[in-house]
């Protein structure tokens, strides 16, 4: 059997249909079932990698339809990165949230189950198709899901959680829909290659409100503000594994989304320059808000919000060099942020009243939870010899390049509130008196090796950071080469089938 | 394998190794800590050749370790106290919890401090600043309780200063093209010709360490509550950190001035020598009225740091070679003390000088150290101390006229020998207290690194040139020119000598003739009583009357410096801190939690974008 990259979308779907029958079988299974899908993802992802890496692209063209008639996926060194994260990813969320116990204490596994590899799925789609419909329907895929995820629960927190994110996007939802009606009209295609070419002889007013739809509907996925008032409430109250993979998974989705959209659709003036304020802003105030707060989990979501804030901005800065830090910065993010999430919740699930507070001195119960998210903090805050400190490092030497010394001082001032947030908690974590008596519940063994796994690259990455970036590199060239993207997806006849 | 890889993957793994042997065999921790790094103190000692350089790629970036002549002198503070710290530590640290914790932070610290020797380049000199900023910061965090709070300020002041460099190192790579220290200097990074700002922040960036006023809040606290035997390193060896970057910054400063930028430099200068000065005098004022002694040798330790810093703020030869020689007598004196410190408090269990005093009889040895050191602490002849302190008195009168200076600068060395005599009066002499009766000498393994310190101080203060020799290489690679001294003679730029032999002989003399003199005088008719034994003229002396001058001895003198101590530069920032603090609680009240606020939100974004889409994606 060929793999090509329909194999990301249809073998999720299928296993999605077949877990509910095959639960009559066994119940193990619809709990086995995703972790193979997942592994199978990266197994898809390696193969194509390898393809990517021998002749630049690989695409496949749905139905026999070639482009621009028919629908299209296309992995790119850009896209086959992110697809490739997220599928290691998902396999690490699986085996962390495999018997994770909130989960089985629900007893409702089948749902959890599909809804989370869907999730992840509609994720991998937004990136790999080449069409821009299609990537509106795998959007829609990913809200419905992950909406239902955050009022899995069934509590009250839970369900206005879920609302307010229901609300949100159901806004984002129809300003896309809106953009690429707009969008159709004007350049009568809706091939994403095609559109770029077609680009130019839009009238510039326009442009900018179909532009403007995008950006107000993508942002609010990548957590832009002010669009951004759904994600610590859905981060906080959605299950565990669930709230990792939306740092994770469901974020660089929405920032994937963005980035395509301004990069290679659109070539207008002031979109980077939007990009850097946008994600100034976004930083500055997540990051002030995450100070303050009580709840480990909100302050994780609120700090991811900022990472976010900050990915614009290097993308914004548009250098080749700048968007290499921009791909350093979401790979890091991907792995930091999943650990700090898997470690957190289980922090807090066996904290007293779920608060920062009541985390005093349960380092003693749980040594090795500690140590990892003690790390991950390390991490994100940029401390060397973790991964994080080299994104910021790259993030500043561009900035510094283009003379941008505002925003290095920025970016640096923002981190200093970081580390106060951060450390305050290992502070409690580790040198505070225990006095809660709750029964610990002990992760997995499955678990502690996810973790372990994202812990461990986290240090090799961050002594060997060579290891990576040679990826990040060739992710950055496609992205800002919008020519060869658009000549390739339209001669797809050349393409390795 | 390269000898700078080998010592550094040496403590990097000793770190991880000490952590795991605490969970098998937690007796011999400190043992097996001790013996790594002597392991690398020997490796270091014996295989490192100075001048050598190693070169390699790490990220994309171009990076290079050796030693040079300047940064041996620091890698002999840092290697020689690390050794002496962790043969004290295995006794001192006996019995306490988290070992592996505390002994792999150690050797993370000392691998940070010997990094940032070994680094010739900016991006791993910052990393292994870092390494060590975090790794102390646990340390310093390492007892709980009201640590938190100390050790976050000490984090967040040492998160402003490190990103300053880090500013100020990628402006270096956009302007200059180089992150390899030297080629930067020679590109005339540090010349403040242009791009003032890049010397400026890495300055802040130090200053952070060496305690500088007024980024000097964090030291007291975090000196007197981490474990006293990482505090022989923290105050010992990682301020002198600091001193290395400034050294070399202001060195490269003053050796690459062009005519433009020499008035700039010389208000640096004299700004700097002025923090030094207020800070020695504040920190003095400071250390007079802790009762902790503890807080007293850390407020000294501040103290100590802003006359190293006048010396280097003066710019000459003389003032630089002052800077660095009391960088190094320093490190050892304060060692020494904050290791009496230490045994004093296990063996006593407490430092507050009102409670204990008279342990002279029941800590001999200890005490002797605590002589010594204090001798060189207040710049008595003959030791270390007043070597140093006779060199920056010379450097600032006759060689750059700053006279005021000076005046600070010996009123505050005045001062520092009031709270030298409170010091060793209020734990050693005076009189024995019931509670005191069960405490014995320190054990021999805190006890052998104290008296080796004391007498590495006794040596340095009637033979300076055994430092002298180094730290003229070091003068020397940093551009200063022609650098003259002898074993124990040091020539000024009129040719004039100093001979320290000969000023230290003297006074030893007459040392020697008065003390001779007052024990004869003295000894005529004296009958000796027991230490307990008071005469309170008939009359006897209920528990209320102050038998003892340790308790407010230094009362007249709080009242008249009492309108110093109300204005405290703690208050400011923590006045700063709480603004801030309220600043962020108003942003996160932008989040309100309700839905429809958040809908309302992204219409309102919505018609904002679209009302200025031509300003804003103008095409």
């Amino acid at each position: 059997m060929v793999i090509t990259p329909i194999h990301y979308i249809f073998v999720p779907l299928v296993a999605a249909f077949a877990i509910p029958l095959l639960s009559k079988i066994n119940k193990e299974l619809p709990r086995i079932i995703p972790g193979f899908v997942m592994f199978y993802n990266i197994i898809i992802s390696v193969v194509l990698m390898q393809q990517v890496n021998e002749f630049g692209y690989v695409s496949e063209v749905i139905a026999g339809w070639k482009a621009p008639w028919g629908i299209n996926l296309i992995i790119t060194p850009f896209s086959g990165f992110l697809v490739s994260l997220i599928s290691v990813l998902g396999f690490l969320i699986w085996m962390y949230g495999y018997r994770f116990k909130k989960v089985i204490d629900r007893g409702e596994l089948r749902t959890y189950n599909i809804l989370q590899m869907m999730m992840i799925t509609g994720a991998i789609g937004i990136i790999i198709t080449g069409d821009i419909f299609n990537l509106f329907v795998f959007l829609e895929i990913v809200a419905i899901t992950a909406i239902s995820l955050t009022s899995f629960y069934r509590e009250r927190d839970g369900a206005e959680a879920g609302f307010k994110y229901l609300l949100i996007g159901g806004f984002a939802s129809t300003l896309i829909l809106l953009a690429i009606l707009i969008l159709y009209t004007q350049v009568g295609t809706l091939n994403m290659a095609e559109i770029a070419e077609r680009m130019h002889t839009v009238p510039a007013g326009i442009k900018a409100t179909i532009l403007i739809l995008f950006i107000v509907g993508f942002g609010i996925e990548a957590e832009l503000f002010p669009l951004n008032g759904w994600v610590p409430d859905a981060y906080s109250q959605a299950p565990g594994p669930t709230s990792t993979a939306f740092a994770g998974i469901v974020a660089k989705a929405g920032v994937y989304g963005l980035i395509r959209i301004i990069f290679t659709l659109f070539d207008v003036d002031g979109a980077y320059e939007f990009l850097i304020t946008a994600g100034l802003i976004t930083m500055i105030i997540a990051e002030a808000a995450a100070l303050k707060q009580t709840n480990l989990k909100r302050m994780l979501a609120y700090s991811s919000i900022g990472q976010m804030g900050l990915a614009l901005i290097a993308f914004g800065i548009g250098t080749k060099e700048a968007v290499f830090a921009a791909m350093f910065l979401l790979f890091n993010h991907a792995i930091i942020k999943s650990l700090l999430f898997m470690t957190g919740s289980i922090l807090m699930y066996n904290s007293k009243d779920k608060t920062i507070n009541s985390l005093n001195g349960i380092y003693k119960k749980l040594p090795f939870i500690s140590i990892l998210f003690a790390l991950g903090a390390f991490a994100i805050v940029g401390l060397p010899p973790f991964s994080g400190f080299w994104s910021k490092l790259y993030i500043l030497t561009a900035a510094a390049d283009k003379n941008m010394i505002f925003l290095i001082v920025t970016i640096l001032a923002v981190s200093v509130v970081e580390i106060v947030y951060y450390f305050r908690v290992i502070g409690k974590l580790y040198f505070s008196e225990h006095e809660s008596e709750i029964e610990i519940y002990k992760p997995t063994p499955q678990a502690l090796v996810a973790m372990t796994v994202l812990g461990i690259t986290i240090l090799v990455v961050g002594v060997y950071p060579d290891l990576v970036s040679g990826y990040f590199h060739n992710a950055a060239d496609i992205l800002l080469d919008k020519a060869s993207y658009i000549r390739f997806v339209l001669n797809a006849e050349s393409a390795i089938q | 394998m390269n000898i700078f890889f080998t010592i550094i993957s040496l403590l990097f793994s000793g770190a991880l190794l000490v952590f795991l042997i605490n969970k098998v065999v937690p007796k011999i921790t400190g043992i097996v800590a001790f013996i790594i790094i002597a392991v690398v103190s020997a490796l270091f000692f014996t295989q490192v050749t100075i001048g050598e350089t190693y070169q390699f790629t790490m990220g994309e970036i171009q990076m290079q370790f050796g030693v040079t002549y300047y940064t041996y002198i620091f890698a002999i503070i840092v290697l020689g106290l690390s050794t002496l710290a962790s043969l004290y530590s295995i006794q001192y640290m006996e019995g306490k919890e988290r070992l592996g914790f505390f002994y792999s932070n150690y050797l993370l610290t000392i691998a940070g401090m010997i990094g940032i020797v070994f680094s010739q380049d900016f991006i791993s000199f910052f990393i292994f600043w870092e390494i060590m900023t975090w790794s102390s910061y646990l340390l310093v965090i390492y007892n709980g309780h009201d640590s938190n709070k100390i050790g976050m300020k000490y984090m967040i002041f040492s998160a402003i200063g490190a990103y300053a460099m880090l500013a100020a190192i990628v402006s270096i790579k956009a302007n200059y093209d180089t992150y390899i220290i030297t080629e930067a200097i020679q590109n005339g990074a540090f010349s403040f010709a242009d791009h003032i700002y890049i010397p400026i922040m890495l300055l802040i960036g130090f200053a952070v360490k060496a305690a500088l006023m007024p980024l000097h809040v964090w030291a007291p606290k975090a000196y007197s509550k981490s474990p006293m035997s990482f505090t022989v390193l923290f105050s010992g060896a990682m301020s002198k950190m600091g001193i290395l970057g400034m050294g070399l910054v202001l060195a490269s400063a003053y050796s690459y001035a062009n005519t433009e930028s020499a008035n700039t430099i010389t208000a640096l200068r004299y700004a700097l020598g002025w923090l030094g000065g207020i800070t020695a005098v504040m920190a003095t004022i400071y250390a007079l009225i802790q009762t902790d002694a503890k807080k007293l040798l850390a407020y000294s330790s501040v103290a100590q740091l802003g006359y190293i810093i006048v010396g280097l703020s003066t710019g000459t030869k003389l003032g630089v070679m002052a800077a660095l020689f009391l960088a190094i007598v320093h490190g050892v004196f304060k060692g020494a003390l904050f290791m009496v410190v230490g045994a004093v408090e296990k063996q006593a269990g407490t430092t507050d000088m009102t409670k204990i005093s008279g342990l002279i009889r029941r800590m001999p040895w200890t005490f002797f150290v605590a002589l010594v050191s204090i001798i060189a602490l207040a710049g008595v002849p003959p030791l270390g101390g007043f070597v140093g302190k006779w060199m920056l008195y010379e450097a600032l009168i006759t060689e750059s006229n700053n006279y005021f200076l000076v005046i600070v600068i010996f009123f505050s060395s005045t001062a520092a020998f009031l709270y030298s005599y409170r010091f060793l009066y209020g734990l050693f002499l005076g009189q024995e207290e019931k509670d005191t009766d069960h405490v014995k000498e320190a054990p021999i393994t805190m006890l052998i690194p104290m008296v080796i310190l004391a007498v590495i101080l006794i040596i340095t203060g009637t033979f300076p040139g055994v430092l002298f020799e180094p730290i003229a290489h070091g003068m020397h690679y940093l551009g200063f020119s022609d650098v003259n001294w002898d074993m124990s003679i040091l020539v000024n730029v009129w040719g004039l000598e100093s001979n320290m032999g000969h000023i230290s002989m003297s006074i030893g003399v007459v040392f020697i003739v008065i003390f001779t003199f007052l024990t004869i005088k003295g000894y005529k008719g004296t009958k000796n009583v027991g230490t307990k034994d008071i005469s309170t003229s008939g009359e006897i002396p209920t528990e209320n009357e102050n038998l003892s001058y340790q308790l407010d001895y230094f009362k007249p003198f709080e009242r008249a410096a009492a309108p110093l101590y109300k204005r405290s530069m703690n208050k400011i920032w923590n006045d700063l801190a709480n603004a801030l603090d309220a600043v962020f609680d108003f942003t996160r009240k932008i989040y309100t939690g309700n839905g429809q606020t958040y809908a309302i939100f992204v219409v309102v974004f919505l018609v904002i974008l679209l009302l200025f889409k031509d300003t804003l994606f103008a095409n």
